[in-house]
């Protein structure tokens, strides 16, 4: 049995380690575990920093389609800070035994068949958030900026905003030296939130421009992008006095370019925040050598269900075609309105994702992450723990490898998100998923965005946000590589 | 070898495939030989070379599959040039090299290179070799006074090779200075260093001059005005330049071009795989045609093919020959 603790909470570790410990061997001297299941057994203690999120206090991940069953990898994830004292041997015993079973959980039920995490349902809810956000902040009396940590976006604090018009003044001033600045200098934000950012920063540009007397303010041409059409509205009173340099477009983030193909080559500055931590995402794990997908179900626990069932006065059997109403049609498509918001919002707190491994050679047609080989990949990882799950980020690296394109052959992109910058990182903390309201977070694999960076032609570096201490975002930026 | 009106060509890079790339980096990994290398540069560039002909590209070249980058091919047969080797991580990366000494005069072996094209083609062949300039922006100069003199020491150097190759048999060499357009304030010495290579070399001169391909994407954006008039001092035949992805704006400044020189126009983009229609094309070549005649007009992508995909590569160099075929029949009425 291999145990491994995935995070620095010494007591929490340290107590909940013995139980654990403890407990198997009771199990296996009760003759309710194998020996051979104790043999094979991986047992992963991470102490989920997201109170809401995917996983129960103890979940199983098996390995599929293993020529010898015997030898695959079967996995116990433990989170250490939903363990309550007592509970752990009756968690672990139900894992353990209903780990063959077709369903998760006796009663559960399921919202989906096995699939990648991009594919998963998670991700229909989390479109729902962004498109219904007023409607979910109505009902639960408060704005999304406030489920931050500390309260409000680092994106919007005045000394990084003051920093990035500082650079992006330098830039074009040289530009301008060598006579090879354009007419139109076009500067793009990616999910504009509240506006607040845009508006700060065109606030400071313009002060900056005024200062040095260098009149480009005017010729500034800011376009604020975002999926969702509400959200554009909502930003337009934080740039209202920039109103004539600014164009509000709808954009996905995978694919800015096939909005703004007219425009590429010619953007200047093209900056994101928080975006990339929210695109559709999926996972692998190297064990024992061998490269495996972790594919995922989501369902509802029983007792979840069970009460989901009675407020919603809809058997639990209806459950998943109430959710996929749900998704297609907002929570107006329901009964009535405040009861499909409260179905939303029930359902999406009592959804945990039920995994399993799939070996990357049983998965002929994978489809990795746009700029990424599997040959790539592998060769990535000789640099990692030879134990390692982590994420492919697949979105992030799509919305770079379609951004990208956009800039200026001078330009650059500033990303300033939550980065696992080194491999290891993984071994250290749980990195998502996470539920923050009623959104999904997930680290973003800074890795393997250097790697694809690379081959885009840009040298991709990370530095801490400096800005709030305790911040654990970075800002990612781009320079050409030669 | 008698062309027709308006010549179809190439660049010089071919779309490079991924299995191709994976062995070069397996090169450098020490994990296939040299000699395997060697022989797996011939199949791909025979390849190359089958692609363009059933295209019908009239002038071609050999995909400059054997180049890691349009540097380093260089800089690794120039003695005197010092190589980190272990500064390459992936082929297409630029080696760390540095010249710390007056640059000796010998052989490059490129005309093997140009041989092997030959052999392997009954069509016009074109020969590119990166320019003076270009090479002394990326070879760090840790000896000349200033890199005005360097280039002109890396001309002087490699004139001998050009004069070979062109006593080879090659009719059409094309040298490729696109850190022009980056460093405009160059031109004249760049263009000094430009003639100094040339000089002698019994062959047809193109210099090709864009806003960069790295990555398949511009270095450098702005306009073509900065050539003159600093161009017209250049003793080569044409100018082979970029229109396709900057759109044909620049093209007027072309209209008063003397006439010893011919035009070469870039009607391909090759910074987007969308490939273009004939018809398109068509419509760039009488662009092009409104500012300079059609003797002396020769047709061809923006810039190399090296980063398109091989089925995109080949479907734009057919766009390519079949809007030369469009045009090429409303001359003749």
């Amino acid at each position: 049995m291999i145990l491994q603790l995935n995070h620095l909470q010494k007591k929490i570790a340290a107590s909940t380690i013995q139980e654990v410990v403890d407990t198997l061997y009771a199990l296996l001297e009760e003759g309710q575990l194998e020996q051979e299941q104790f043999a094979r057994l991986r047992v992963h203690l991470d102490w989920i920093q997201y109170r809401q999120n995917f996983r129960e206090c103890v979940s199983a991940t098996k390995a599929t389609s293993e020529p010898q069953k015997q030898r695959s990898p079967m996995e116990v994830h433990i989170d250490t800070r939903q363990v309550t004292p007592g509970a752990l041997r009756d968690e672990i015993l139900r894992t353990m035994t209903s780990c063959d079973a077709p369903a998760p959980r006796q009663e559960g039920v399921l919202l989906e068949d096995f699939r990648s995490f991009r594919e998963s349902i998670a991700w229909g809810f989390n479109r729902l958030y962004w498109h219904r956000l007023a409607d979910w902040e109505q009902f639960t009396g408060r704005g999304y900026e406030q489920a931050l940590p500390g309260g409000k976006s680092d994106a919007n604090h005045p000394g990084a905003v003051a920093d990035c018009v500082g650079d992006f003044w330098t830039l074009i001033r040289d530009l301008d030296s060598r006579k090879q600045l354009p007419e139109e200098i076009f500067v793009l934000e990616i999910g504009v939130g509240m506006g607040t950012r845009a508006g700060l920063w065109l606030d400071r540009f313009r002060a900056l421009d005024g200062e040095r007397g260098t009149k480009y303010y005017p010729r500034l041409r800011f376009l604020l992008g975002d999926y969702s059409l509400a959200t554009l509205e909502r930003s337009r009173p934080a740039v209202k006095e920039h109103l004539e340099l600014c164009s509000f477009v709808v954009l996905d983030a995978l694919n800015p370019l096939k909005n703004l193909a007219f425009l590429r080559h010619k953007i200047l500055h093209i900056h994101l925040t928080n975006v990339y931590d929210n695109l559709p995402d999926e996972e692998f794990a190297r064990r024992d050598g061998k490269l495996y997908a972790v594919q995922v179900r989501a369902y509802v626990p029983p007792a979840d269900a069970q009460r989901i069932s009675q407020e919603s006065k809809i058997s639990t059997a209806e459950i998943p075609r109430t959710v996929n109403r749900l998704l297609e049609g907002g929570p107006d498509y329901l009964a009535d309105r405040q009861r499909g918001l409260a179905f939303w919002q029930e359902v999406w707190k009592a959804m945990r994702l039920e995994e399993r491994l799939v070996s990357l050679e049983d998965l002929p047609d994978v489809v990795l992450p746009s700029g990424l080989h599997q040959e790539k990949l592998e060769e990535v990882l000789q640099e990692a723990p030879s134990d390692v799950r982590f994420h492919a980020s697949s979105g992030a690296l799509e919305s770079f490898q379609n951004t990208v394109p956009l800039l200026h052959p001078r330009g650059f992109l500033q990303v300033q998100d939550i980065f696992v910058t080194n491999f290891n990182e993984y071994r250290l903390g749980f990195h998502g998923p996470g539920k923050l309201d009623g959104s999904i977070v997930n680290w973003v694999n800074g890795v393997l965005l250097r790697e694809v960076g690379e081959r885009a032609g840009y040298d991709v570096h990370f530095a801490p946000f400096h800005y709030r201490k305790g911040s654990r975002t970075s800002i990612l930026y781009t320079t050409q590589r030669e | 070898m008698t062309l027709p009106i308006l010549p179809t060509t190439v660049v010089g890079s071919y779309s490079m495939p991924g299995w191709l790339e994976r062995l070069k980096t397996e090169f450098y990994a020490r994990r296939i030989s040299r000699r395997d290398l060697d022989e797996i540069h011939d199949t791909a560039v025979k390849a190359a070379i089958k692609d363009q002909e059933i295209a019908g590209v009239d002038i071609i070249s050999d995909g400059e599959l054997r180049r890691d980058n349009m540097i380093d091919y260089f800089a690794e047969r120039l003695p005197g040039v010092q190589i980190d080797h272990a500064s390459k991580k992936f082929h297409y990366d630029f080696y760390d090299s540095k010249v710390l000494g007056k640059l000796p005069l010998a052989p490059l072996g490129l005309v093997e290179d140009f041989k092997f094209l030959r052999a392997n083609t009954d069509r016009a062949t074109k020969f590119c070799v990166t320019g003076p300039h270009s090479l002394s922006k990326r070879i760090r100069n840790e000896y000349y006074p200033s890199e005005e003199e360097f280039a002109m020491d890396l001309a002087r150097v490699m004139n001998p090779e050009l004069r070979a190759i062109a006593k080879a048999g090659a009719q059409f060499i094309q040298i490729d200075e696109p850190n022009y357009s980056g460093f405009p304030d160059d031109l004249p010495w760049g263009v000094k260093a430009l003639n100094l290579l040339v000089e002698g070399v019994e062959a047809k001169i193109a210099v090709h001059i864009c806003y960069g391909n790295r990555y398949g994407k511009p270095s450098w954006e702005g306009s073509y005005r900065y050539l003159f008039p600093g161009i017209l001092d250049a003793k080569v035949h044409q100018l082979t330049l970029e229109f396709a992805r900057r759109g044909g704006e620049d093209l007027e400044l072309f209209r008063e071009l003397p006439a010893k020189f011919e035009l070469g126009v870039g009607v391909i983009d090759v910074k987007t795989q969308a490939i273009e229609t004939p018809d398109l094309v068509a419509e760039r070549i009488r662009k092009a045609l409104a500012v300079i005649p059609a003797e002396r007009l020769f047709v061809l992508p923006d810039c190399g093919c090296l980063h398109l995909p091989r089925e995109v590569a080949f479907g734009k160099l057919c766009a390519m020959v079949g809007g030369a075929r469009l045009v090429r029949k409303e001359l003749k009425g």
